[in-house]
Formats: structure tokens, C-alpha cells, sequence
């Protein structure tokens, strides 16, 4: 109901493809870190705030997705200018979400749990995807809760913008992470430069 | 005092201190399997065409339904049943001749060897039902054995305790267990969700955790949002913790307000008196200890080149190598593996204590985790899940969503739920 799957050239704005553009640079930054490449950026009334990467090999921590890089440079930055959680919670509802690659189950919950208003995603995650493709966690009925006042949150969620390149992305890591393929030459990670934050 | 250090250190010192809760009684542990349980007196059943027989003509008759009508779809049913008569006189045996039909020509469809045996033996056939399927617990087995007798092979999977749990292993679940409860009501004013990630195979503590989506009113419990390595702090556990009715931990409801995964969406509603307090709204309890068993890993097994270029997994996207024609083609089947990566772990020059996420790890969290944190926990490899307490709000691991049974995941951990009672002589 709230989940429209777009075909690659129909229904994208010009401002949803600048945004995934974006996001896609940050995938990129992920593969030149020899990190599976997605990315996203965070856009509150038409202007990028935040972007975020995987680093899930560089922390050792499974769970530093894009999305999840992207919001804890948000939170930091909202709490160091005195935001309460209520301003916090109003300021992501005003935020939108553009990403290469399906959020996955945790990524979904957490993007409920925090209220954004809208999520825009390239390829889908047939393994893990929380938007769709394994649980649809962006459809929750909002207000389902009523007995501690807790408004359950859904969000807006479209797919397929961008895919083809998001694959294509996803391609090239695996293709350098294959023992067999051609290795490209890479700098040591040390000193990559660090995005974000 | 029991001293929970979350210095990297005096973590590992911290060993299963079962001996130490008195308090608190291990009813428990109970498997949450991949599947929605069915109730065992509904499973479903088949009708079967039986007949009482002749204790001396039993081994013939076996002999003769194995050859003319197996039980193809029935190998989990016994074909005799044997009923102690109530005087104490003989046995009373029923063998099953062949599946039965709905309707009532039972005779015209019966397979030709069976009509011939009937007759021969002046057989008195009855209709019965059998259980359809095999059971799958000790519980379904004994309701198939009220309607006719079966076998029960346990499952044997490779994940510890689902077949049952030692006398040791129960008391240092409940060890661990203990110890998250007693963070749970130290933490904070108000009860929260509390993790102990524990290394099963050495019952060492990797990690403790407490929910940090609000500030904490204790300063020197604060914790270290964002940063990558934990600062030192300590946490001080009064030991009358233990004091207030565990059992009623999960009511009254007021009481569990503070609790991350069973009110996710209640950050928004903060009422803070200070923002001094670190606060994250996605800092739930695992997701913390999650954070710190990581950054212990970075800290005592610091990466080099060579061992990142080993967290590379060749199959991470099964795509069609040497076909570059294929290459423009979209095909959004092929879908990335945000965690694959990694998955093949350390490789063979790496020191074999590293560990590779939280592979053979344990978590012990008191509240049931959320999809976040249950997804969170597929993500790092978790191996089991202890809780206490079920979260009908949010709860992943059979509440509400089952992540334990999602096929399509790249990893799988068994589910337990922990059964605690306080002791009555208290
Ligand atoms: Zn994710
Ligand atoms: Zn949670």
C-alpha cells in the first residue's frame, strides 16, 4: 500500500536521481574501502544533512550500515546543538532517506522507530530486505499501539531507483574480492580518507 | 559487590557467578523453535483401516501388510498397537492394514492383498485415526500416542542446549541470566533491557550492555555513544538488586516504560529534565553490546592490511563470472550480501583466538529483543539468545516476528527463553 516498486525510468524526479547520485558517491567511497558498496545520503527540505556508508569491515561490527553511519552523524550533531528526543523526533519526520541498496531488517526497524518520512532505495535485498522483500516493517499502521500512548510508525518506501547501477556496484566488489579476477592496486586502508562526519 | 567493569580487562575476569544469586530460581529453559508451535492435540491426522488380531497370528500378519501395503507416508507409525487389558489378561493387539478412505468403500479401493488377508484370518476391521506427520517434540509425540502409537526421533541440531541443557549448563545460563537482570534494575532509575554477551566455551563475559536510549542519572555510568572503544567505567550493583519480585518484572507496565525494545517508538515522547545525559534512540541494549564487543576485538586483535584483504569472501554475489554480456542485464535477483563479506572469518595466518564477530557467542538479554536488535544479532553471528521475558510489542523471535525461521538469512541462531522464579524461602 505505501510501497511502490518504480521501473527504472518511469516516475524519478530529477531530484531523486541527484539524491541517489549522491548516495551512489558513497557507495562508491565503501568500495574503495574494500566495503560491500552502499550508501546513502539523509535530505531535510531538499538539502543533503547527512551522508553515511558501510564500515562494516573496518569496525568489525556488522551492523554499521550506511543507514546506520548516516543517523548516529545526525543524532551527534543534533544533541551537540541542544535538540530534545520530541525536536529530534519532528526533524526526522521531515527527513528523507536515499540509499543504493533495500534496507535491511534492522536498518527498516530503525528508520520506524526514528519516524522518517520517506525512503528511496536502488536494488532490492533479497536476503535480508526489510522494505519488502523478507518483512514489510515500512508498513506498519501507524497508531496501533494505544495503550502507552506509543504511536506505532511506518514510512513511504520506493524502490527499483536506480538498481541497475546498484547492481553493477555490487558487481565490481565482487569482482574484486574474487581470488581469480584481476586484483586492482590499493592504497593500505590507513590511509583512506575517512568520509562523513 | 558484584564489580561489572566494562574495562576490557576486568570483563574477562568476570566469570559465571551462579553460586552468588541466591535469589533467583531457574524454572526453565524453553527452545523457541523456527516454527509457530501447534497446539499438540491439533495436529492433524489420517483415517487408517485397522483390525484387532490374534496375539499367535500377529508376526505373520506384520510380515504380510510390510510386503502388500507399506505405510509409505506413515513410517513414523507404529503398525501394531498393543493394549494391557484392564483384568490383567492378555494384550489386546491392532495392526493398521492400509490407509482408509473418507467415504465408505473401503473395500473396493484396499489393496488386494489386504482383502485376502482379512478374509483369511475372519479379521473385524475398524476405521481409526493416525497422526499425518512426524512429531517434532517430546509433547506432540505423547498426543500421537493417544490416538495411536508412533516413534520420535529428537531433533540433533548442532546448536547446544535445543536438545536439553546439563545440570551445568542450566546453572550457568542462569548464571549469566542473573547477571543481565541485576543490570536491568541498576542501570537506571527506571528498569531497562540489559545484555551479557558471554563467550560459552570459556564462560567468559565479552560484553554487558544496558539500554542507553535515555540519559542516565548516574554520570559515571554513561556511556560512550559514538566513540569506538568504551571508556572506563564502572557499574555498581547493589546487591539487594535481587530484592524486588523478579517474576514481576514484566508488570506492571508502568515499570517497563524505559525498556528500548518494547517501546521503540517511545523516544520521541522524552520528556528529559536534562539533556546532560547521553541519549540515542537506537541505543538499545544489544546494539550497545554489540558496539563493545567490537571494539574489544579491535582492541586486542589491532587489523593489519593482510587480514582485511582476508575478510573479502570470493561468493559473495553468486554472479555469472566470464559472461560479460550479462553485465548490463538488470537483475535485481542478484542481491547483495551486506554481511558476506566476512563470513568465511579469520583466515588461516590470523591468530586462531580472534574472534570473527560473535561467532560461538551467547547473549543474554531480559527482555525478548526487537526487530532491530534480533536483526542486528543475525548480522553479528550470535550463536544462542537467552531472554527472560517475552515482548508482544516488537518482539523478533516469535512475538511478533520470528527471525530464528527467516529462511532467506545468511545465519541462524536458536532462541531460548528463561524461565526464572524468585525463591520463596526469601
Ligand atoms: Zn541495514
Ligand atoms: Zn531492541
Amino acid at each position: 500500500m505505501n510501497m511502490e516498486k518504480v521501473g527504472i525510468d518511469a516516475g524519478q524526479s530529477s531530484d531523486t536521481i541527484a539524491f541517489m547520485n549522491l548516495a551512489f558517491l558513497q557507495a562508491k567511497l565503501a568500495l574503495d574501502s574494500l566495503e560491500v558498496p552502499v550508501g546513502c545520503v539523509i535530505v531535510e527540505n531538499g538539502k543533503v544533512i547527512s551522508n553515511g556508508r558501510n564500515r562494516t569491515t573496518e569496525t568489525r561490527n556488522a551492523i554499521r550500515h550506511a543507514e546506520m553511519e548516516a543517523i548516529d552523524a545526525l543524532l551527534d550533531q543534533w544533541k551537540k546543538n541542544g535538540l530534545s528526543p520530541t525536536e529530534v523526533a519532528v526533524k526526522f519526520s521531515n527527513c528523507s532517506l536515499y540509499v543504493t541498496c533495500e534496507p535491511c531488517i534492522m536498518c527498516a526497524s530503525a528508520l520506524s522507530y526514528l519516524g522518517i518520512r520517506e525512503v528511496y532505495y536502488g536494488c532490492s535485498n533479497d536476503k535480508f530486505g526489510g522494505c519488502g522483500s523478507i518483512l514489510s516493517l515500512h508498513m506498519i499502521r501507524p497508531g496501533s499501539s494505544s495503550r502507552n500512548q506509543e504511536a506505532k510508525k511506518g514510512f513511504k518506501c520506493t524502490g527499483g531507483v536506480m538498481a541497475s547501477e546498484a547492481v553493477s556496484l555490487l558487481r565490481m566488489f565482487y569482482e574484486q574480492g574474487n581470488p581469480n579476477a584481476p586484483k586492482p592496486h590499493r592504497k593500505p586502508l590507513q590511509h583512506m580518507q575517512t568520509v562523513d562526519k | 559487590m558484584l564489580n561489572c567493569s566494562h574495562d576490557i580487562e576486568d570483563m574477562a575476569m568476570v566469570k559465571c557467578g551462579a553460586q552468588k544469586q541466591e535469589h533467583i530460581r531457574l524454572c526453565e529453559i524453553i527452545h523457541i523453535p523456527d516454527k509457530p508451535p501447534i497446539a499438540p492435540h491439533l495436529q492433524p491426522t489420517v483415517n487408517v483401516l485397522a483390525a484387532h488380531v490374534e496375539p499367535k497370528h500377529a508376526n505373520t500378519l506384520i510380515r504380510k501388510l510390510n510386503q502388500i501395503a507399506p505405510l509409505e507416508s506413515l513410517r513414523h507409525v507404529k503398525r501394531v498397537r498393543k493394549i494391557k487389558s484392564l483384568t490383567g489378561g492378555q494384550c489386546q493387539l491392532s495392526v493398521i492394514l492400509c490407509a482408509a478412505l473418507e467415504d465408505d468403500d473401503q473395500f473396493d479401493e484396499m489393496p488386494k492383498g489386504v482383502k485376502e488377508l482379512i478374509d483369511s484370518f475372519q479379521l473385524s476391521t475398524f476405521v481409526t485415526n493416525v497422526s499425518k506427520y512426524a512429531a517434532t517434540t517430546k509433547e506432540e509425540w505423547e498426543e500421537q500416542c493417544k490416538l495411536w502409537p508412533s516413534s520420535y526421533h529428537p531433533p540433533t541440531y548442532n546448536i547446544d542446549g535445543i536438545t536439553g541443557f546439563s545440570k551445568d549448563d542450566s546453572l550457568s545460563v542462569l548464571g549469566f541470566m542473573t547477571q543481565a537482570i541485576t543490570l536491568a534494575k541498576s542501570c537506571n532509575q527506571q528498569m531497562v533491557n540489559a545484555a551479557v554477551i558471554v563467550d560459552p566455551s570459556v564462560n567468559h563475559v565479552i560484553a554487558t550492555a544496558c539500554d542507553q536510549v535515555r540519559p542516565m542519572n548516574d554520570p559515571s555510568i554513561m556511556s560512550n555513544t559514538g566513540s569506538h572503544l568504551p571508556k572506563h567505567s564502572n557499574v555498581k550493583i547493589q546487591p539487594n538488586a535481587f530484592e524486588s519480585h523478579v517474576c514481576s518484572l514484566g508488570e506492571p507496565k508502568h515499570l517497563t516504560d524505559g525498556v528500548g525494545c518494547l517501546h521503540p517508538w517511545k523516544w520521541a515522547q522524552e520528556q528529559f529534565d536534562t539533556y546532560s545525559g547521553d541519549w540515542h534512540p537506537l541505543r538499545h541494549a544489544a546494539i550497545a553490546a554489540i558496539e563493545q564487543a567490537a571494539a574489544r576485538d579491535r582492541l586486542l586483535f589491532p587489523t593489519n592490511f593482510h587480514s582485511r584483504e582476508s575478510f573479502i569472501k570470493d561468493d559473495m554475489i553468486s554472479l555469472p563470472i566470464g559472461s560479460p554480456s550479462k553485465k548490463q542485464k538488470i537483475d535485481l535477483e542478484k542481491v547483495y550480501d551486506e554481511d558476506d563479506e566476512d563470513s568465511n572469518g579469520v583466515d588461516s595466518h590470523s591468530d586462531s583466538a580472534r574472534p570473527y564477530l560473535c561467532t560461538g557467542y551467547d547473549i543474554y538479554l531480559v527482555w525478548e529483543p526487537c526487530a532491530m536488535c534480533a536483526m542486528a544479532l543475525v548480522h553479528q553471528r550470535i550463536k544462542r539468545i537467552f531472554y527472560a521475558f517475552p515482548n508482544p510489542c516488537d518482539g523478533a523471535l516469535g512475538s511478533v516476528h520470528r527471525l530464528q525461521g527467516e529462511k532467506s538469512l545468511n545465519h541462524h541462531y536458536a532462541a531460548f527463553r528463561v524461565i526464572l522464579a524468585e525463591n520463596e524461602q526469601h
